[in-house]
C-alpha cells in the first residue's frame, strides 16, 4: 500500500499517537495499529468509505471526489507542518526530535501545543450532538480540515483506536474489548441484519414500569 | 438550444424527504401524476451499514461541507463564516434516512401559544391559523400508514387522539428503565418515546432489528419507518410517481400571470431541464425552500417568489438539542438501540406562568452524543492522554444523557438569506443564517436542562454535568418557519393550506409554514400537515383562487 508520510514522519505520528492512547495495563494506540488507520486515509482516496458489506472499498467519483481530494490534501499539510513544530519545539527544549525524547518530554511538548478553548469546543459539541454530526464553530466548514495538529491527531488516533477493523486501526478489535463495546464481527453482519443488541436491553416493558408508577401513586 | 422539455405533469414536487414523499403519496395515491425532482441520490438500503466512521465522521450520508456550505453570522452588523448550519442529509428519504425518529404529536396549546403567552417582547410570536383538531386526522393517517410504535395515552399531555398507535412500543433500553425510576420519584408523567421503527411486524415490513448502528446511520434491514422505506414505496405502487433522483433545481420560473411555470433543474452530468405542471410543491427542507425562493427572482417577484411582504426567510426557527449527562455504578449500554430508543416527558412542554419564561420543551433520554466507540464524549474528558483513556473504560458503558429541546422563540430578524460571496460546488449562493437567540430561548434550555439533572438524580446517577445550551447551532437538523402561514398576507407567505398568498399554483409543504417552532420533535407534525395539505390540492385540484 502506498503511503503519504516519510519514514521520520510515520515514526513522529506513532510516537505522538502512544501518548494520545498510551499503553497501559490495556492496549493503547500503538497496539491497535492507529497509525496504520492514518496511513492508509491520507495515502489518497480511495479508503475513504468501506462498502457497506465489508467486500471492499467504494470508488468516489465526481464532485465527492474533489471534495475528498480536497480534504485530504488540507489534513496532510495539517500534519506536515505540526511535525516540523514538534520536532522544532523538541529540539528548543531537549536538543532531540520528538521522536527520541522520553514519554514525558513527550508529553510535555504535546502540552505545550494544546488550545484549551477548542477541546472544550469539541467536547461539549461531542457531548450533545445526538442529531447533526459534531461541528462547533471553529470559524471553518468543517471540523476535521479546521481542526488543530494536535486535536486533529488525538481525533484520528480516537478513529484508529475505535473505527470498524476494516480501516487498517482497531486491530484484533481491541479498541472495542477495551471500553466493553460489542460491535459486530464484520461489516457484513451489520447489512444481512444478523447483528443485534437487544440483550442489552432491560428486562421488562415500558408498560410495567408506568403499572409501577400508577401504583406508587395510588399508594 | 433550448433545454429539453420532459412532458407536463400534473404536480411537480421539489424534494423526496419526509414531507415531499408524503405529499407524493397521497396525491398519486388520489390519482395524480407527480414528477419529483430530488438533487440527491437515490440509495437502497443496500448502500447502508453499521461504520460509525464513515456515517457519522465522514459525511457518507451527511451533505459535505465542502460541497454544501452555509454561513452563519449572530446580527446583521457582523461578518458571515462559513459553517455548516443545521445540516440534513440529502437523498430520497431525506432527513428520515438516518434518523431513530421521535414522533411526538404537537399539544393543542402549540397552536395556540399568542393566545396563551400573550405578546412576548422581542419575538413574532402568533397562533396558527390551523388548530390541533385540524391536523388530528391526518396525525392519526401518518402515525398508521408510517408504522409508529407507541403508547396512547401515556402522555399525560397529549391532545384528544381519534385512535391509537399501531405498534406497542419498542422494548425498554436500560436508559429509559432510568428515565422511568428518575421520573417516577419525582411524581412527572413520563411515557416511551413514539419512535419510528416497528416493535411488530407490520404492513409487510417485519420488526426493526434492534442494532447499535441507528441513529446518524442508514438502515441496511429496511425495517425502519422512513419515507424511504415507505412513503416513496407507496407512491411508486401507484405507478403515477416518477421519482428523479440527482435532479438538482435551481430556479422557479413564473409566467405573466404571475404563477409558476416550470422548475428547472440541472442532472448530475450538469445538463439543464425545464420541468412544467400545473401545481408545484416545495419540500426542500425549510432552509433549501427558502434559498430557492431566493433564487428565484423575475420581474413580477424582484425579492425572490411571493416575497412581496418580505416575510420570506424571517422567522426561522432550529430548535437547540442539549442535555445532562449521567453516570451510573451499573452499566447503561447506552449504543443499544443507538442510544435512541428512548422514554419521553412532557411535563415542562407546555406553558406555565410561573417560571418565568414562555412556554417549554420536550425532555427525554439518550447516550451521550452519539454513543458509539469513536464519538461518545463526557465534558471533562481531556483530548488526549492516560486520563482520556481511562474515562473511555470507566463510563462508556455508565452514562446516558436526559435530554431536551429547546422551543426557540420566533424573531424577524433571525433569517434565511442568500449568501453575497459564497456558493456552492454547483456555484449557487447558499443559504445565509442570520441568528440570535431570544433571551427566553436561554432561559428555558436552563431550566429544561435543570429538570434533565433532576431526572438523572432522582434516579441515582453518581455524577451528573449539565450542558447548558448558551446559543442555537443548528444541532438538531429541525427547521422551521420560513414561509409561515398564516390568514394575513402582509405577516405571512402562505395561506391556511399553504398555498403562496401571492402565488395560485405553488404549494410549500415542509416545516417552513410552521408559525412557531413549538417545543417537539417537528417531522411527525411536517408529515401530517403535508398529508393534509396534499389531500387539500387533490379536493381543489389546484384550482386558480376566486
Ligand atoms: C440524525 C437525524 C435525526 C433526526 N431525528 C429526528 C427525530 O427523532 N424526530 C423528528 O421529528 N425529526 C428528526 N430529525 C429531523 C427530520 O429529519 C426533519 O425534520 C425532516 O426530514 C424534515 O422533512 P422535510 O421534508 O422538511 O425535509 P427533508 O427530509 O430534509 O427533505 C428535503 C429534501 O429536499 C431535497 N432538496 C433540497 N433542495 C433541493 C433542490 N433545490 N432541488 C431538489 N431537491 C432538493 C433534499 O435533498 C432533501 O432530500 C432528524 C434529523 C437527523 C438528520
Amino acid at each position: 500500500m502506498s503511503t503519504f508520510f516519510d519514514p521520520h514522519q510515520h515514526d513522529t505520528l506513532a510516537a505522538a499517537m502512544a501518548r494520545i492512547i498510551p499503553t497501559t495495563d490495556t492496549p493503547g494506540a500503538t497496539e491497535a495499529g492507529a497509525i496504520d488507520f492514518l496511513e492508509s486515509y491520507l495515502a489518497g482516496i480511495d479508503r475513504i468509505y468501506a462498502k457497506p458489506d465489508g467486500s471492499g472499498f467504494e470508488a468516489l467519483t465526481g464532485r465527492r471526489a474533489d471534495a475528498w481530494r480536497r480534504r485530504v490534501e488540507i489534513l496532510r499539510s495539517t500534519y506536515v507542518e505540526g511535525i516540523v513544530d514538534l520536532d522544532r519545539r523538541s529540539a528548543d527544549a531537549y536538543g532531540a526530535a520528538f521522536v527520541d525524547l522520553d514519554a514525558k518530554q513527550q508529553d510535555r511538548v504535546l502540552t505545550a501545543i494544546e488550545r484549551p478553548g477548542e477541546s472544550t469546543a469539541l467536547n461539549t459539541a461531542q457531548s450533545v450532538s445526538g442529531y447533526a454530526p459534531v461541528e462547533p464553530a471553529l470559524q471553518q466548514a468543517s471540523v476535521e480540515i479546521s481542526l488543530s495538529f494536535l486535536a486533529l491527531l488525538a481525533l484520528h488516533t480516537r478513529q484508529g483506536f475505535y473505527a470498524d477493523p476494516i480501516y487498517g486501526g482497531n486491530r484484533d478489535r481491541m479498541g472495542w474489548k477495551a471500553i466493553g463495546f460489542p460491535g459486530p464481527s464484520s461489516l457484513a453482519e451489520v447489512h444481512t441484519g444478523r447483528y443485534t443488541v437487544i440483550e442489552y436491553f432491560a428486562d421488562g416493558s415500558h408498560e410495567q414500569e408506568m403499572e409501577v408508577t400508577r401504583e406508587r401513586a395510588k399508594a | 438550444m433550448s433545454a429539453p422539455k420532459p412532458d407536463r405533469t400534473d404536480v411537480c414536487i421539489i424534494g423526496a424527504g419526509a414531507s415531499g414523499a408524503a405529499a407524493a403519496k397521497v396525491l398519486t395515491e388520489r390519482g395524480f401524476s407527480v414528477v419529483a425532482l430530488e438533487r440527491g441520490p437515490w440509495r437502497t438500503k443496500e448502500t447502508f451499514g453499521g461504520d460509525e466512521l464513515a456515517n457519522v465522521n465522514r459525511y457518507n450520508l451527511w451533505p459535505d461541507p465542502l460541497l454544501n456550505p452555509r454561513t452563519y453570522r449572530e446580527g446583521a452588523d457582523q461578518e458571515p463564516v462559513v459553517q455548516m448550519f443545521c445540516p440534513v442529509p440529502q437523498m430520497v428519504g431525506g432527513g428520515t434516512v438516518h434518523w431513530q425518529g421521535w414522533l411526538p404529536r404537537f399539544t393543542p396549546e402549540d397552536f395556540r401559544l399568542h393566545s396563551v403567552v400573550g405578546d412576548l417582547e422581542g419575538t413574532s410570536l402568533v397562533d396558527w391559523p390551523i388548530t390541533y383538531d385540524e391536523l388530528e386526522p391526518y396525525y392519526t393517517k401518518v402515525e398508521w400508514a408510517f408504522g409508529v410504535s407507541g403508547l396512547a395515552g401515556a402522555n399525560a399531555y397529549e391532545g384528544p387522539r381519534s385512535k391509537g398507535y399501531p405498534c406497542p412500543p419498542l422494548p425498554l433500553s436500560r436508559y429509559a428503565q432510568k428515565f422511568h425510576q428518575g421520573t417516577r420519584a419525582l411524581g412527572w408523567n413520563a411515557f416511551p418515546t413514539p419512535q419510528a421503527a416497528l416493535s411488530r411486524p407490520y404492513n409487510g415490513r417485519p420488526a426493526t432489528v434492534i442494532s447499535a448502528f441507528a441513529q446518524q446511520h442508514g438502515d441496511p434491514t429496511g425495517t425502519r419507518s422512513s419515507a424511504l422505506n415507505v412513503f416513496v414505496p407507496d407512491a411508486l405502487a401507484t405507478g403515477r410517481y416518477d421519482l428523479r433522483p440527482e435532479s438538482y433545481v435551481r430556479e422557479l420560473t413564473v409566467d405573466a400571470s404571475g404563477r409558476i411555470s416550470a422548475a428547472v433543474y440541472q442532472n448530475e452530468a450538469g445538463e439543464t431541464f425545464v420541468q412544467e405542471a400545473d401545481v408545484f410543491v416545495l419540500a426542500c427542507g425549510a432552509v433549501e425552500t427558502a434559498r430557492l425562493m431566493l433564487l428565484s427572482t423575475s420581474a413580477r417577484f424582484p425579492h425572490g417568489l411571493a416575497n412581496g411582504s418580505d416575510m420570506l426567510g424571517r422567522n426561522v426557527t432550529f430548535h437547540e438539542y442539549s442535555s445532562a449527562i449521567g453516570l451510573f455504578d451499573d452499566p447503561i449500554y447506552a449504543w443499544a438501540g443507538g442510544g435512541y430508543v428512548s422514554a419521553s416527558s412532557m411535563q415542562f412542554y407546555n406553558h406555565d406562568e410561573s417560571r418565568g419564561f414562555a412556554s417549554g420543551g420536550h425532555i427525554a433520554c439518550a447516550g451521550v452524543g452519539i454513543p458509539l466507540p469513536i464519538n461518545w464524549g463526557l465534558p471533562d474528558r481531556p483530548l488526549w492522554g492516560p486520563e482520556a483513556k481511562s474515562m473511555d473504560e470507566q463510563f462508556f458503558n455508565h452514562s446516558m444523557a436526559v435530554s431536551m429541546v429547546v422551543h426557540d422563540m420566533p424573531q424577524l430578524s433571525n433569517r434565511v438569506e442568500l449568501d453575497q460571496d459564497v456558493v456552492d460546488a454547483w456555484e449557487l449562493p447558499v443559504a445565509r443564517i442570520t441568528l440570535k437567540p431570544h433571551q427566553n430561548d436561554l432561559a428555558m434550555g436552563r431550566f429544561l436542562v435543570d429538570r434533565d439533572a433532576d431526572i438523572l438524580q432522582a434516579a441515582g446517577a453518581q455524577k451528573i454535568y449539565k450542558v447548558y445550551p448558551d446559543k442555537v447551532t443548528g444541532n438538531c437538523s429541525h427547521q422551521h418557519g420560513t414561509a409561515r402561514m398564516g390568514d394575513d398576507p402582509g405577516t405571512s407567505v402562505l395561506d391556511r393550506n399553504c398555498r403562496a398568498h401571492e402565488v395560485d399554483n405553488l404549494f410549500i409543504v415542509d416545516g417552513a409554514p410552521f408559525p412557531t417552532a413549538t417545543g417537539a420533535n417537528p417531522t411527525l407534525t411536517i408529515m401530517a400537515n403535508a398529508w393534509r395539505v396534499a389531500e387539500h390540492i387533490a379536493d381543489t385540484r389546484g384550482q386558480k383562487r376566486g
